[in-house]
């Protein structure tokens, strides 16, 4: 059934009123003129009434591997598979009450609608699109489903169009031509549709009868996505705007705003960008994404006990939205292929059919399943509130510790940002058998270079005066080319030890040790020497006079003369008159590298009164 | 290792050359000790030192120290040539000093030098001084310090030649090798083993010298896992050695025999050019027998 514009007779009267009042004819013109207006929108989510859950919980895997591609329900309750039925399934399941609905690639050159009885998986009706016509979104509501599509009238002339059909029968109910043809999928919920257009507005409609009702106009962020959840009408890219009077003009700033703290590692996805059908589609985007749910008083939500959820393949983190603190997280031996967030549970899907689920507050594992010998592609949920049966594969929660040491270690190269917040985590955790982790990170020759400097950075911050004979050890390893072993990390670990200051001055002989080694680098011995001076290491004299004397006329440290300079300086500090004459000689050999004799000049003049004195 | 005496050494040169003093009160106390007595008896023959009166050792000392490289590298050649340890101390005191590549490997030569005319004693700053060049960032110049301190008759030099061996240049390595393998330091003999197994071909004449019989077998086994001319090698130094059972080097033949390539060859070669021609040991007929067959084999 095609109403047209009807819905929109009452906007374009109004606009025109409003056009005349203003005096501006081509404001009259514009099919927004009602674009924000908050009392239109207070009054469309007034009159929606809150939707029925569907009671069940069920997982619809889309299935891929030697037996062709397939569509099946899973129990989670039951932990059984109810159905499987060959499909090629291409955008995603939605569940309504009785009806499932789906993308199909179909026969006809955009693919088709497919409606599955939702207890069977059997077929009620198809809807093929022509190759004139571009399915850009669907959602259910009660007993219709709304599709959003995009027709080509004319190669050059294309529009917008929001669709109603009888969900048990697929026959049409109405339709409305949108005023766009950058249209986006749409989101239904309680008898309101919501349909982005053009980046910037969501038009709501009316979903008995495809009036037009509301329009919300978004002006700080682009409005990419909206979303039914049980708790409201959500639309938002960067953030998350619940639909109500405060956020008809999509104002950050608004109460109904909802945006989490995360770290620089997340890609803040809220939703798909629905102006993308092709994001529509089971992919990677389900596998690295936010999930989220709010808990809405007064019209002001809030994110779920505090927490915004991060799946990122194989990985799931619960973050304090306010603050980006971590909470916990999981690791899964294998991608997750989807998740959600069904309130009381995270599900997820991996690629190998495993089916679980994790407690929001703790990440404990709560549940548990598998489908043997399946290769999972996709994954919907239809399972809100699902409560995991007791001891259905439950586990305690994770140790944090384990998991990011699981993350960091891991061979898999895809996340090498997540590895560097893995680290950083890992930095801010107490305890000596952190301090552990993060050496064994420097001393991994296998680790990222960006990882190991940033395992360097957290040890050398939390100045674990604890740990001190773990800083010894590390500086006793030497390399060695029969035993296959590599150099310590000598910079690092002087950057460590000097960060201690005078509490570490036992370590003064390994650090020694290592002025006097082939395969010390000339940054690491500028470390060492600044670490002597900050542990206030005067028995270390003996050696920064051998360093000194063996490369003060090296042409190494003719170009670079720091590593020189740090350990003059040093000697300045730590050693007394001889050394001073020693330091004098230096500056006035001819053979000395010049930078050092330099610096030697200048130092020995600066503090030649103290040293008389 | 603990090095206290070098640094200050160097300070007393640096204000102005006591350092000779402290240096020979070193000596004396190394001097001291049992075992460089009994070298200094047994093994060193006698030093030409009466033959460089002290005015030219002096001239060298200044010249060697001085400003100019070029001059410096000739009196330390010169000094190394004197075979005395009185031109030990001049020569360290430019370790002490510090100087640049060329001159320390001049000096590091000439300090060689003396160790091979067994000039080189084991006093206090020329073990410190060759310890610490040995661990210089040059391996031109670490391999020079480990083959003068070779020549040193002292335990800390032998712990720096074992740690040598893992050295990342594999002339520093072969430098240690040799040098703990001329002083028949058994203990070497298992991470000298673990370098050949590594293919490091420097160290297959050290193995030869240390390796005990069990480890033959052990030797044989790395071929086809490193290049054959490195095993050959091993074990043709091996059965040359005067300490080996005839029987034993009739099996070490056959092994050789076995390998593939000219060293292999070299190695039959050598092994019956080593025995003397009146004796007409086994090994050396077998050693033939082999030879023989590796010409009509194609």
């Amino acid at each position: 059934m095609t109403r047209g514009r009807s819905g929109s007779a009452r906007t374009v009267a109004a606009a025109l009123a409003l056009g005349g009042a203003l005096g501006g004819l081509a404001c009259a013109t514009s099919p927004y003129q009602r674009a924000g207006n908050a009392d239109d929108v207070a009054g469309a989510v007034a009159r929606a009434h809150e939707p029925a859950p569907t009671g069940r919980s069920v997982a619809y895997l889309v299935l891929a591997g030697a037996a062709g591609p397939r569509l099946a329900a899973y129990d989670l309750t039951a932990a059984r598979l109810l159905w499987t039925r060959p499909a090629e399934v291409t955008t995603r399941v939605v569940a309504g009450a009785k009806v499932i609905v789906h993308g199909d690639k179909g026969t006809t050159p955009n693919g088709e609608l497919v409606a599955r009885d939702a207890a069977t998986g059997a077929p009620l009706w198809r809807h093929p699109f022509p190759s004139s016509e571009h399915l850009y979104g669907y959602a259910i509501d009660g007993d219709a489903v709304y599709v959003v599509t995009r027709v080509e009238k004319t190669p050059s002339k294309q529009a917008g169009a929001l669709g109603a059909y009888d969900l048990g029968t697929g026959a049409p109910r109405w339709q409305a031509a949108l005023p766009s043809a950058r249209v986006a999928g749409p989101a239904a919920r309680g008898g309101l549709v919501a349909v982005p257009l053009e980046s910037q507005y969501v038009l709501l409609f009316d979903g008995a009868t495809g009036a037009e009702v509301a329009q919300i106009l978004s002006t700080e962020e682009a409005a990419t996505f909206v979303r039914a959840l049980p708790e409201g009408l959500f639309y938002g890219s960067r953030g998350i705007f619940l639909v109500g009077r405060d956020t008809a003009r999509g104002s950050r700033h608004a109460p109904g705003y909802l945006s989490a703290q995360l770290p620089p590692f997340v890609r803040p996805t809220y939703d798909y960008d629905h102006y993308h059908p092709e994001q529509s589609e089971y992919s990677a985007l389900d596998r690295n994404r936010v999930l989220w749910r709010v808990s809405a008083a007064a019209g002001k939500p809030q994110f779920r006990d505090g927490l915004a959820f991060v799946h990122d393949y194989r990985f799931f983190f619960a973050f304090d939205a306010s603050s980006a603190a971590l909470r916990w997280a999981y690791v899964s031996p294998d991608d997750a292929v989807g998740s959600d967030d069904t309130g009381r549970a995270i599900l997820f899907a991996t690629s190998s059919g495993e089916l679980g689920a994790l407690d929001p507050i703790t990440g404990a594992r709560t549940y548990q399943a598998t489908l043997p010998g399946e290769v999972v592609r996709g994954v919907t949920f239809d399972a809100e509130g699902f409560a995991p049966p007791p001891g259905a594969g439950a586990s305690t929660p994770p140790d944090l510790l384990g998991a990011l040491t699981a993350i960091i270690a891991d061979p898999d190269q895809r996340f090498p940002a997540m590895k560097l917040f893995a680290i950083e985590e890992l930095g801010r955790q107490p305890g000596r058998e952190v301090t552990a982790k993060l050496i064994a990170i420097l001393q991994n020759d296998k680790a990222a270079p960006l990882a190991v400097q940033k395992a360097g950075e957290m040890l050398v911050a939390r100045r674990d005066a604890g740990a001190l004979d773990l800083l010894t050890a590390a500086l006793r390893a030497h390399a060695d080319y029969g035993e296959k072993r590599g150099a310590p990390p000598v910079e690092v670990l002087a950057r460590a030890v000097g960060a201690l200051g005078p509490l570490a001055r036992s370590v003064a002989p390994e650090l020694d040790v290592h002025l006097r080694l082939p395969e010390t680098t000339p940054s690491a011995a500028a470390e060492i020497a600044k670490a002597l001076v900050a542990i206030d290491a005067t028995e270390s004299v003996p050696a920064l006079r051998d360093f000194l004397t063996m490369y003060r006329a090296d042409p190494v440290y003719e170009r670079d003369p720091t590593a020189l300079v740090a350990a003059a300086e040093a000697l300045l500090k730590l050693g007394g008159t001889a050394d001073r004459q020693l330091l004098l000689f230096l500056a006035e050999e001819a053979h000395t590298a010049a930078g050092l004799r330099a610096h030697l000049s200048r130092a020995l003049g600066e503090t030649a009164t103290a040293a008389a004195r | 290792m603990k090095r206290v005496g070098f640094s200050l050494a160097l300070v007393l040169v640096a204000a102005g050359g006591p350092a000779r003093a402290s240096t020979s009160k070193s000596e004396s106390k190394a001097d001291e000790t049992p075992r460089a007595a009994r070298k200094s008896k047994a093994a060193a023959p006698k030093p030409a030192a009466a033959a460089v009166p002290a005015e030219r050792i002096e001239a060298l000392r200044l010249a060697v120290i001085g400003a100019d490289d070029t001059a410096a590298m000739g009196a330390a050649a010169s000094l190394g040539a004197a075979a005395t340890p009185a031109a030990v101390e001049p020569l360290c005191e430019v370790l002490a000093a510090g100087a640049t590549p060329a001159r320390l490997q001049a000096v590091l030569d000439a300090l060689g030098k003396l160790g091979e005319a067994h000039a080189l004693r084991a006093d206090q700053t020329t073990v410190d001084a060759l310890v610490l060049y040995s661990g210089h960032r040059a391996p031109d110049v670490r391999m020079r310090a480990i083959k003068a301190l070779g020549a040193v008759d002292d335990p800390r030099a032998t712990a720096t030649l074992l740690e040598r061996l893992g050295d990342a240049a594999p002339d520093v390595r072969a430098a240690a090798a040799e040098a703990l393998a001329a002083r028949h330091e058994g203990k070497a003999a298992k991470r000298i083993f673990a370098l050949l197994a590594r293919g490091d071909t420097g160290v297959a004449g050290p193995l030869a010298t240390l390796a005990t019989p069990e480890m033959i077998p052990r030797i044989a086994e790395l071929s086809g896992t490193i290049d054959d001319a490195v095993v050959a090698d091993a074990l043709g130094d091996y059965v040359k050695r005067s300490d080996v059972p005839d029987k034993l080097r009739i099996d070490v033949l056959r092994t050789i025999g076995k390998l593939s390539g000219a060293v292999a060859t070299t190695a039959l070669v050598d092994y019956i050019a080593s025995v003397p021609a009146k004796d007409d040991r086994a090994s050396k007929k077998e050693a033939q027998k082999l030879l023989d067959e590796r010409g009509t084999t194609p």
